[in-house]
């Protein structure tokens, strides 16, 4: 009893530190970001200054400036003190250990691919952004031409997934739909992912972004859905591009061997049916997601047109049909091989 | 080189398009198993790895592009006889048509003459006509440029969404090879009713046809 007691008194007390933070963090953002979040103070440095509409949207928002830059006095900035900075790994043990063991430490640190006030997870982030990051240092045409030595369809596969998803050790992958729309200027031969404003005159009043394809509000798309989307004529510019997304978040930079067999992705094993997760663009340049129906990305016409991984999602029927005409061609010579050779004699005697 | 040949053969296909013919051939072959393996990895492993059937595929999809180049060319620049040749006309379709499928599927086994005889202008039947002109004018067109855009399908991007979807273009190209199948399977039996099962490869890969009637 009294241990249990002990135990909670010891839980509350780790919590109140962290609920005041929480409490002073809203009230002390707002303050820090009057200036750190005002555009004149790029006048000071450009690294000073905070877009405060990604930094709201982030979690690190919930946890206030302060639990990571320590000693900001009242005075600040006449005081010339230059306030702390918290090291990732504080808070981040557990990744931190895993990327240390990664060789990859050695060529970049937390914040060569994240900035703290702009991270999010990985089901708010597109492909295009993730490589965005490792562009920086893996340069994207040198890319392609290493990959392209032994990966047939180099620009593709670099265009159209994620490095992560053959660079990190995740079992699972996600197939994961993005919504496109046509541009002239993009790189994608004339596709680019389509955001929250290119979409924003199609969403119900008052109603999430998910509506725009989640007619009935389920929270789920289902192949209905999916149909009358693609094939209604005010989306007509609109498509839905695929890729996959690993399942969880590792940070094993490495090469792994078994992705550079094609069949770990092209071949229709007990995963071909699996749901895939469609990704809606939110205001702020991150993304939800929604879970579509079981199969959707198998269908011929309505599911997703645009998306095809061969090997992969392959249509049965459309394999069945193939076959039988196949098969139709081979009775030819079957059927007219077999008369032909009864009635050999015939032709002999001529 | 006329005068030196005995009268009862006859040229019937000149060179390049013999060359075109088996270039051709050995792509579509190379194309359908290697095709096998793309879309059914999990059943056909023929190549050792999927990549090796993809560049193999790819680059026998080349072959035949080029080779048709060749054959057009030919047929139009060189020789010109391409709508004589290849265009059925219209007494093909009223009569020759169901006239040599009565002969394939009922007078050859009873051991009677073929009604088409070969000549340079004239060297195909209505039903090689037909097939060879629906191949060469529909089939291959459509093969190779479905082909095309699926090689490089990260700058045609927006050309792809705009024909209906890159899954109709690969299921197209698929229901267009199981076609080539077929008419291979037809194609290369029915090339066996030559007078002797020979005469006909014979004569596609020298050029000369034995006249059946003086045989
Ligand atoms: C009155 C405007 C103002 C407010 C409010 C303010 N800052 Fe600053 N801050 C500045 C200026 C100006 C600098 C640049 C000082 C310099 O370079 O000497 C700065 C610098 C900083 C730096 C780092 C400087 C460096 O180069 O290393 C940090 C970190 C920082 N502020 C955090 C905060 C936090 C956290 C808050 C809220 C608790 C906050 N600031 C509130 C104006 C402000
Ligand atoms: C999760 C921890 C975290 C939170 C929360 C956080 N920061 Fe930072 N901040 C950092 C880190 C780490 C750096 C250093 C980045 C680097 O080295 O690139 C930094 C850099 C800065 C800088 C620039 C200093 C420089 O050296 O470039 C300013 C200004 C700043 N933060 C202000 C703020 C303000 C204002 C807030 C709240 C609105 C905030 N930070 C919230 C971790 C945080
Ligand atoms: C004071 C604690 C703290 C520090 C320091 C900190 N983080 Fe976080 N971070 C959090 C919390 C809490 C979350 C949300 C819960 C979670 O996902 O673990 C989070 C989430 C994240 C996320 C995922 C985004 C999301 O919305 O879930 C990333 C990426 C991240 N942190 C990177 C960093 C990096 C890089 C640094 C160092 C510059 C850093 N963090 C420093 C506390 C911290
Ligand atoms: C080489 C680039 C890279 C480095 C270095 C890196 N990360 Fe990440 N991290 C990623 C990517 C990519 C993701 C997934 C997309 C996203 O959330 O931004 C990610 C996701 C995360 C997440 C969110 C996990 C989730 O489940 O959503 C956290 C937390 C995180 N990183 C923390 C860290 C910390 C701490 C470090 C330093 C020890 C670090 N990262 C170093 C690339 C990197
Ligand atoms: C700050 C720079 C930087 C960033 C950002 C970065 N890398 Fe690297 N990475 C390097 C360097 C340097 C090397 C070693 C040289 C090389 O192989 O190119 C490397 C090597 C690699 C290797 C080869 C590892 C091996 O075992 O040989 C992989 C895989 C890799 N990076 C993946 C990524 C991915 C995925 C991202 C983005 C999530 C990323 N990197 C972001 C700097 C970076
Ligand atoms: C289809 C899976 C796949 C994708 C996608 C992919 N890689 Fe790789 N990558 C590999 C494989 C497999 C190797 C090892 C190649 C080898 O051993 O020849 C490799 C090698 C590398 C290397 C080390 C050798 C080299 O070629 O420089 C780096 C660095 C690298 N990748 C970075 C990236 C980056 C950055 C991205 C995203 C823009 C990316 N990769 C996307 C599979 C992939
Ligand atoms: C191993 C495969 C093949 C074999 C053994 C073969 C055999 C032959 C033979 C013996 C002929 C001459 C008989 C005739 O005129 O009908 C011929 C002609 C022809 N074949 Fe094939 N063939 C093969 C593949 C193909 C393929 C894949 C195509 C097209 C897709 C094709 C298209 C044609 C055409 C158009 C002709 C007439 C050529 C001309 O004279 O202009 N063949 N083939």
């Amino acid at each position: 009893m009294s241990r249990t007691r002990g135990y909670l008194i010891l839980l509350l007390s780790a919590l109140i530190p962290v609920m005041t933070a929480a409490a002073v963090g809203a009230a002390e953002r707002s303050t820090c970001l009057s200036c750190h979040g005002e555009r004149k103070i790029l006048n000071k440095g450009t690294h000073l200054y905070i877009d405060p509409a990604k930094y709201e949207s982030t979690t690190h928002e919930r946890i206030g400036c302060v639990a990571c830059h320590t000693g900001v006095t009242p005075r600040h900035p006449a005081d010339g003190v230059r306030p702390s900075r918290a090291k990732c790994e504080e808070c981040h043990a557990a990744v931190y250990a895993e990327y240390e063991k990664s060789s990859h430490s050695a060529y970049a640190g937390c914040t060569d691919c994240h900035k703290p006030h702009a991270v999010k997870p990985l089901l708010a982030v597109s492909g295009r952004d993730i490589n965005i990051q490792c562009a920086k240092c893996h340069d994207n045409s040198a890319t392609v031409k290493s990959h392209a030595k032994w990966l047939p369809q180099a620009a593709l596969h670099i265009d159209a997934l994620p490095c992560i998803t053959c660079h990190t050790g995740s079992k699972e992958t996600v197939i994961t739909l993005y919504m496109a729309k046509r541009a002239g200027d993009s790189r994608l031969g004339g596709v680019a992912l389509a955001g929250y404003e290119d979409l924003r005159s199609f969403i119900p009043p008052g109603k999430k972004i998910g509506r725009v394809i989640d007619s009935n509000g389920d929270g789920a798309v289902s192949l209905d859905e999916l149909k009358a989307f693609n094939t209604s004529s005010q989306f007509k510019h609109i498509s839905l591009l695929g890729t996959m997304m690993p399942e969880v978040v590792t940070h094993s930079f490495q090469i792994l061997a078994n992705r550079w067999d094609c069949t770990f992705c092209h071949a229709s094993g007990p995963n071909a049916q699996q749901t895939s997760q469609l990704a809606f663009p939110e205001q702020g340049g991150t993304y939800s997601r929604m879970i579509v129906e079981k199969g959707a990305i198998l269908d011929i016409l309505y599911g997703t047109p645009d998306f095809y991984m061969t090997g992969f999602t392959r249509n049965k029927t459309l394999s069945i049909i193939g076959i039988l005409i196949v098969a139709s061609g081979l009775m030819v010579p079957i059927l007219h091989g077999t008369l032909r050779f009864l009635t050999r004699s015939r032709r002999k005697e001529r | 080189m006329t005068e030196q040949t005995p009268p009862e053969q006859v040229y019937l296909t000149p060179t390049p398009v013999r060359i075109w013919h088996w270039l051709n051939a050995l792509g579509i072959v190379t194309l359908c198993v290697t095709g096998i393996q793309i879309r059914f990895p999990e059943y056909a492993n023929i190549f050792g790895t999927y990549k090796a059937a993809i560049r193999l595929h790819d680059i026998a999809g080349i072959t035949v592009s080029i080779s048709f180049l060749l054959w057009i060319f030919y047929y139009l620049v060189v020789a010109r006889n391409i709508a004589k040749v290849y265009v059925p006309t219209l007494a093909d379709i009223k009569s020759g048509l169901f006239q040599q499928a009565f002969f394939y599927f009922f007078n050859y086994f009873l051991g009677k003459d073929n009604p088409h005889t070969a000549t340079p202008d004239n060297k195909f039947n209505a039903i090689q006509k037909v097939t060879y002109f629906m191949t060469m004018f529909l089939l291959i067109p459509l093969v190779v440029v479905s082909g095309l855009l699926l090689m490089n399908i990260a700058p045609l991007r927006a050309w792809i969404i705009a024909i209906g979807g890159i899954k109709f273009l690969v299921d197209a190209h698929y229901l267009l090879a199981c076609s080539f199948f077929a008419f291979l399977c037809v194609h290369v039996y029915m090339a066996t009713l030559g007078h002797t099962p020979f005469a006909h490869f014979r004569q596609m890969w020298t050029g000369w046809e034995k006249m059946e009637h003086t045989g």
